[in-house]
């Protein structure tokens, strides 16, 4: 057993910045299903350092919010790692027991979920569920834990005398604000955050994504930030992750991203935001849609959709169709997953 | 059918359209009614060939605008021009249905508007044998070839399919196709990309554009987003708190929006183009503002530019120049609507 | 405007195509077990209460064939207990129970269904009609089903029977349908509101269909299982409470039925004599009826909303609520999840 988890003993070997805080070592996550299983995850790697904010990027079933939750800790039945580890400082969190994976979740990594903000109890004050989950986790008062709650929602911007709110007497972004409070209650190292501002209003969503930011450097916390909004993590985030049917096709820092994207399916969800300043152009978009993971192309699993995918270059193609391409690194930190890159191409 | 031949640029007119909900839990008469005004005043003009934008955030009415031409909604006031005659309120069948055939909708939600129930062939087809588009034998046909103009291939394969069975996207693209199932002038929008993944949506815009084009369509593009607000929009109206707060041709409202709405949307959207923001004003939701709205321009709590008179008269949607329009009394003061 | 689709060549620029769409191929729709049957097979509760209530229907169907004896022959075998002739033993005038069980199964399922099939239909409609039409109707629909929820069945029942000279089977069917449809009449108005705005029925409305084409086209097709799960129950109520009023004495007493077999074993106080037969046997086998539309219907749920599979225990009753009506969702999970 380490020190990361038991509890208030890891406040006192803090993590310098900088370090490796998770990591996903080729993890494989699996749904059971009536024929093969489904993988939703697929040999994926990404590192995470203290107190960055790293996005992870795709549309709808690329498997995303799974490798989130696998994060977490809390896939469930019919979903399960089968493959590769998740580590958080060097330790295997499958590994652990019961309680420890029990501290483990909230202390050290927590979750703002999507659509959070409809899930909390409606029929209960704010104060008691932040109660709630703290006594969960370690013991307190209750009047204790309602300070400590209100401290949490002001440190939101919140009015502290909300905590005697219910949910419905919030708006929607405050009720999403309340849920990253109670996020961090207990001051985790990493938070994953799944389309956290989905449902907002671009104006609170600018306001919460700011305050994330200044909270982070105040509590020096790191983000996993996982949404279909490419636009919102070239503003917001450190490195990106980009990930489609299953697996990582590029990785790079935020500004690489944007500036030099090689992955063809990156380039295409680059021109798919319509400009809002400056020119305008007509995009073409992604023709096609994403794979069904039952049942994914072979090879390159974007190559169905790849304009850079085509019969007259034989030899690629050949690959294209049958070998999947894996990570290489393109530039200072920049990998990509690409037979195209990888022979000098586009 | 052109714009020439019916003798009349406007297709469809809205003119002081408002509609006030009572807000739930004060109907008893015990209760002092209050209402929501979510669509205050609302005037604007569609025409042949065109996309008007109507932006805003929720809570702005720009659905309830949308909902009101589509006639779900009765207006409180208000009158929906449509051709130069005025559409009447309570209607008989037949008026009902001339209506429909006109004027079309499609909804936010591509998994919600199509029912689960009926395959693609009988939702497409429905349109076509309620308003007697073409004879029996060749409803079949005629939902190949809507299905082949909204780009779903091939025909036959699609029709068979329910709609659990097709993506965001693809949904989002038989809607489309059962709004173009009557040949309307109009076709109202509520947000049909914001539920659909963003590689997809080009795809959508796209086509709408191309709608428009070949045609002759005129669309009402309800939306949050600006951006594809501004990459499909000739027309852009900006929506605050049921009200319309700035309108005019997309491009100059962009360049240089009045309204210090349009300028905060503007500065919040995301732009992958500039770099991170200044800090924008805290938020009250405008819901509040649009119950038993006081005597005050409703942007008041937010706005930077706010002076006296914005706190005791509400401002009119004045002429700003070139088609344009504002409602603020720092920006555009003055003037009648 | 005549109207030209579109040729499928477009110009390469702005084409708005999506990949073809693939038919799936293999799993047709043809000879296959419908899928509703499938899906209540599937869960356990239900795959047993379908075994069981076939079994009862089988009764139902064969009865007279099957019995051993003429049910409502007196005989001089008086009092048996339960032997190889007589299988459930006799009455205390020598009547065949075994006989009278096979054969009065028939009775108690007809009357059950018919009864149901008429609440059913009369929920239904007033129901939807009420949440489609609003205003005045639906105050007024709302107002005369609440007066008949307050009305109590049996007291009723008992009244009505009381005076009318024959309490045949019509009645009885009447009278339990006119007064077990309010309260599925709420539950399925309740249920056609929440569908009247949904997208779909909105997008009807545009399309122009007329409102009656949206009730038996849009509305109804979407609410069946909740329709199917109103006849379920209505159905079991319905048996019970007809063997009820034929325990009391209200049945005609030339009747066949499981209740009334347990009538003339009350009147005969064969309880109190250590017979136990003539007791045991009809009530088991109503008991065997109700438990399996109760597991139907258990099965019904669970199939149309996911969330009712597995309840939480260890929390207050509010709390569970408050969980239950966000439940199922990951959020929820994580804060009160014990272990992945």
């Amino acid at each position: 057993m380490s020190g990361v988890l038991e509890g208030s003993d890891r406040r006192e070997s803090p993590i310098s910045s900088g370090e490796t805080l998770l990591e996903l070592e080729d993890l494989v996550v699996e749904y059971e299903t009536a024929g093969a299983p489904v993988r939703a995850v697929d040999h994926v790697n990404l590192t995470i350092r203290a107190g960055e904010t790293v996005g992870l990027a795709g549309e709808s079933g690329c498997g995303k919010s799974t490798a989130g939750n696998a994060i977490m800790g809390i896939l469930r039945p019919p979903a399960a790692v089968a493959g590769g580890r998740v580590l958080f400082r060097g330790e295997d969190i499958g590994s652990l027991d019961t309680e420890e994976r029990r501290r483990y979740r909230w202390r050290n990594v927590s979750m703002v979920f999507q659509s959070a903000m409809n899930s909390l109890n409606p029929v209960m004050r704010v104060g008691d569920q932040f109660a709630d989950m703290m006594a969960a986790h370690e013991r307190i008062h209750k009047k204790e834990a309602l300070e400590r709650a209100g401290d949490l929602l002001e440190k939101v911007g919140i009015d502290r005398r909300r905590v005697r709110s219910y949910p419905h007497q919030l708006s929607g972004g405050m009720r999403q604000r309340t849920v990253i409070a109670m996020a961090l209650a207990l001051s985790p190292e990493l938070v994953i955050m799944d389309e956290p501002t989905t449902a907002l209003d671009v104006v609170v969503q600018r306001e919460i994504l700011e305050e994330i930011q200044e909270l982070q450097k105040e509590l020096g916390f790191a983000v996993l930030f996982i949404t279909h909004d490419l636009s919102l993590l070239v503003e917001f985030a450190d490195r990106i992750a980009i990930m489609y049917a299953g697996e990582i096709v590029e990785t790079a820092s935020a500004r690489t991203l944007f500036d030099k994207p090689q992955h063809p399916y990156t380039v295409g969800l680059m021109h798919s935001f319509p400009p809002l300043t400056g020119p305008m152009t007509r995009l073409i978009g992604i023709p096609g849609s994403p794979p069904d993971l039952a049942r994914p192309p072979s090879g390159c699993r974007f190559h169905p959709r790849c304009s850079f995918c085509v019969p007259e270059k034989a030899a690629l193609y050949a690959r294209q169709t049958t070998e999947r391409p894996v990570l290489r690194e393109v530039g200072p930190g920049h990998f990509v997953a690409c037979h195209l890159v990888e022979e000098g191409g586009a | 059918m052109s714009a020439a031949t019916t003798g009349t640029d406007q297709t469809l007119e809205v003119v002081g359209l408002s509609k006030y909900f009572e807000v739930p839990g004060t109907e008893h008469f015990w209760q002092r009614r209050r209402k929501l005004h979510a669509v205050e005043d609302v005037s604007f003009t569609m025409r042949p060939g065109t996309i008007t934008a109507l932006v805003g955030e929720s809570g702005s009415g720009k659905t309830t605008v949308a909902r009101l031409i589509a006639r779900l909604y009765e207006p409180t006031a208000g009158q929906i021009v449509f051709e130069g005659r005025e559409e009447p309120r309570h209607v008989n069948r037949e008026a009902n249905l001339r209506y429909r055939r006109q004027v079309q909708m499609i909804f936010q939600d591509p998994f919600d508007s199509l029912n689960p129930v009926k395959t693609v062939a009988y939702l497409v087809g429905r349109p076509l044998r309620i308003h007697r588009i073409v004879p029996r034998g060749q409803e079949r046909e005629r939902v190949h070839e809507l299905l082949e103009t909204v780009g779903l291939v091939p025909p036959e394969v699609v029709a068979a399919k329910y709609p659990h069975e097709l993506s965001g996207g693809q949904r989002q693209r038989v809607a489309i196709a059962r709004a173009l199932a009557v040949e309307p002038r109009v076709i109202l929008a509520d947000e049909p990309t914001s539920m659909l993944d963003v590689s997809i949506r080009i795809g959508v815009l796209n086509l709408m554009i191309r709608l428009k084009e070949e045609h002759d369509l005129a669309f009402l593009f309800v939306t949050h987003d600006l951006a594809s607000a501004r990459y499909v929009a000739d027309e852009l109206l900006v929506m605050y708190a049921g009200q319309i707060v700035e309108r005019g041709p997309t491009e100059e409202v962009l360049q240089d929006p009045l309204h210090p709405y349009t300028r905060l949307l503007l500065s919040a959207a995301p732009d992958p183009n500039a770099g991170l923001h200044t800090r924008t004003l805290a938020a009250r939701t405008p819901q509040d503002l649009a119950v038993d709205p006081e005597g005050a321009c409703r942007f008041v709590g937010r706005c930077p530019l706010a002076i006296d008179i914005c706190s005791t008269t509400p401002p009119v949607l004045a002429e700003a120049g070139r088609g344009r329009q504002a409602r603020c009394h720092v920006t555009a003061p003055g003037g009648i609507a | 405007m005549s109207f030209q689709p579109v040729t499928v060549d477009r110009p390469a620029e702005a084409v708005p195509v999506e990949a073809p769409v693939e038919s799936k191929p293999g799993r047709r729709r043809g000879p296959h077990a419908p899928q509703w049957l499938r899906l209540l097979w599937g869960n356990p509760k239900s795959r047993g209460g379908i075994i069981i209530l076939s079994a009862m229907i089988l009764l139902a169907i064969f009865g007279p064939w099957i019995a051993t004896h003429n049910p409502t022959a007196f005989s001089l075998d008086a009092r048996q207990s339960p032997s190889f002739h007589h299988l459930f033993g006799t009455t205390d005038q020598g009547v065949d129970i075994f006989s009278q069980v096979v054969v009065g199964a028939r009775s108690s399922l007809v009357l059950g269904a018919a009864a149901a099939a008429l609440a059913t239909v009369l929920a239904t409609v007033l129901g939807i009609l009420a949440a489609y039409s609003g205003g005045v109707v639906d105050e007024v629909i709302s107002f005369v089903t609440s007066v008949f929820l307050v009305i109590p069945t049996i007291p009723l029942l008992i009244v009505v029977s009381a005076y009318l000279k024959s309490s045949g089977g019509l009645t009885m069917i009447l009278i339990l349908g006119l007064t077990l449809w309010a309260f599925e009449a709420r539950i399925l108005r309740a249920q056609a509101l929440s569908f009247r705005n949904r997208d779909f029925v909105l997008a009807a409305k545009v399309a122009g269909e007329s409102t009656r084409r949206i009730i038996f086209s849009e509305l109804i097709p979407n609410m069946i299982s909740r329709i199917a799960a109103a006849f379920v129950l209505v159905f079991y109520v319905a048996i019970l409470t007809a063997a009820g009023l034929e325990f009391l004495g209200l049945g005609d007493v030339n009747h066949v039925s499981w209740g009334m077999t347990m009538y003339w074993a009350q009147v005969n106080s064969t309880i109190l004599q250590g017979e136990w037969w003539p007791s045991l046997f009809p009530g088991l086998a109503l008991a065997l009826t109700v438990v399996s539309l109760v597991f139907i219907l258990a099965g019904i749920d669970e199939v149309s909303n996911p969330r009712l599979r597995s309840p939480k225990r260890k929390q207050g009753l509010t709390k569970r609520l408050g969980l239950a009506l966000v439940g199922g969702n990951a959020a929820v999970r994580a804060h009160t999840e014990e272990d992945a």
